[in-house]
């Protein structure tokens, strides 16, 4: 049980530390494209922290969510019950993924007509333009 | 058990040095490289997480479509970040 | 020098991780593993995502796959509205960029494109990717699947072909109005598979809910779900399917947007008339 709680912490604490690094690089770099990279890597490491939350430490080895048996007997659907992963948060994941890409790619048309008409995709020199 | 645990340490340990090195660099064409090696590893945590369906939705919509998508955007305006 | 001061930060930092978590797993915190046994909710899930005792046929979805039932079936409303959210993006880019997409056909094609190497080989791959997406999404209440997933796979198949042939090319055979027409099409098929039960229970004179598939206690309409080796998965085949066609169409309008050449978008912009 020791070794087991020691590398599931190491899992955790990495996706922690891939936060802290997107946010830094959202806060200083001073390119758009830069910026539009590092919030792509944030937006996918919280939606790997909430598939995180749905595993399940089952006895001889966790299974995903699928029937494999058709028709199912009573004793396949209890033992399905007591091994298989949480399906609820990979749904929830599933339409944050679709409504991040969405988000994504107007943020990518905006830079374009950001650089088309003001020549420049540094926000220093956008910054002293005023308007 | 212990070899599902252990892969999953590896990996999310990997991708530690991948995301250090996508946002630190200044060539934005090498950024978006390293970026798609940490979308690869990701990818492969789902797999060992028991999650088929994000596996199956992460692949082309992480690897592919994003990454050239930035590289199509990268061609139109500037290369290189900063003065 | 500076190489050398990266790769110390780097070692630093998964060092910092080792440690800290081996601290955590000798009693730091109270959660130092995940639990052994899921929340009450999704023992529900699990139990009645396809079950034939007599307890359970009213309240079962009839699928084996449990996350293609949930979002298709148990929170139908939530996908509804994320397609709706992809559509406005759509909406959002065609109006940045108006005015382009018909001045592309007039020049003529001559010798462009990558080599002819390139060119054979994405013939035959993109055959293999069609097949691929297509067993994704028409699988989708047996197996892992669905309509995002093969939509997004079959949308790789116009960005490979503007690389590899050209823009002119590849708008000779599909313009963005065409494109955008396609998508209201797949869109106005999920609309009907929606309201596909209220229909057929309203022929027969009494009530069904809206997003319905299988019979319910207070009205007994629903369309066939398992006769007896094959699993047909009633309402969720029609929504994977017209699922899979718009979102498709959706992206093939953003690329031929997103890829236009920047000269012709100067003059549009800059302003011809």
């Amino acid at each position: 049980m020791e070794l087991e709680s020691f590398l599931f912490n190491i899992v955790v604490l990495s996706m922690i530390m891939n936060i802290a690094l997107a946010l830094y690089g959202i806060f200083t770099r001073p390119s758009l494209v830069k910026k539009i990279i590092s919030l792509t890597i944030f937006s996918d490491t919280i939606n790997t922290l909430v598939i995180i939350i749905g595993f399940r430490h089952a006895v001889p080895n966790p299974i995903p969510p699928v029937a494999i048996e058709i028709p199912p007997t009573p004793q396949y659907l209890k033992q399905f019950v007591m091994q298989a992963v949480d399906p609820l948060p990979q749904a929830l994941v599933l339409t944050a993924i679709v409504i991040g890409l969405a988000v994504m790619l107007f943020l990518m048309f905006t830079t374009l007509q950001i650089y088309r008409i003001y020549g420049t995709t540094d926000v220093r020199k956008i910054s002293r333009l005023r308007g | 058990m212990i070899l599902y645990y252990l892969l999953m340490a590896l990996t999310s340990l990997l991708s530690i040095p991948a995301v250090y090195l996508a946002i630190i660099e200044r060539d934005l064409i090498k950024a978006v490289i390293f970026s798609a090696v940490q979308s690869t590893l990701y990818a492969f945590l789902y797999y060992l997480l028991m999650a088929p369906d994000i596996f199956l939705t992460y692949i082309p919509v992480g690897v592919g479509l994003y990454t050239a998508l930035i590289l199509i955007l990268i061609k139109k305006t500037e290369r290189y970040e900063g003065e | 020098m500076a190489r050398i001061i990266h790769i110390f930060i780097v070692v630093s930092l998964v060092l910092l991780v080792a440690i800290l978590s081996m601290a955590l797993s000798m009693g730091g915190f109270g959660f130092a593993m995940p639990p052994s046994d899921v929340r009450t909710l999704a023992r529900i899930f699990l139990n009645t995502t396809f079950n034939l005792d007599d307890k359970y046929r009213y309240i079962s979805a009839m699928s084996p796959e449990a996350v293609t039932a949930i979002v298709w079936d148990y929170r139908g409303l939530d996908t509804l509205f994320e397609t709706s959210v992809m559509f406005i993006a759509i909406v959002g880019a065609l109006a940045i960029s108006r005015g382009a997409g018909e001045k592309l056909l007039k020049t003529s094609v001559s010798k462009q494109g990558m080599s002819l190497i390139t060119k054979t080989i994405t013939r035959i791959t993109i055959v293999m990717i069609l097949a691929v997406a297509a067993s994704i999404a028409l699988h989708g209440h047996l197996t892992p699947g669905g309509g995002f997933q093969g939509g997004a796979t079959i949308a790789v198949v116009p960005m490979l072909l503007i690389v590899v042939f050209s823009l002119y090319l590849f708008s000779k055979m599909m313009t963005v109005y065409k494109a955008v027409t396609l998508r209201s099409i797949g869109l106005i098929g999920i609309a009907l598979s929606t309201f596909i039960v209220l229909i057929i229970a309203l022929l027969y004179g009494s009530s069904a809910y809206v997003f319905q598939n299988q019979p319910k206690i207070y009205s007994q309409y629903g369309l066939p779900s398992y006769i007896e080796p094959i699993v047909l998965g009633g309402t969720l085949l029609l929504f994977n399917t017209f699922e899979a066609f718009a979102v498709a169409f959706g992206f093939v309008a953003l690329f031929i947007l997103f890829t236009f050449p920047e000269d012709v978008m100067k003059n549009i912009i800059i302003g011809d008339e």
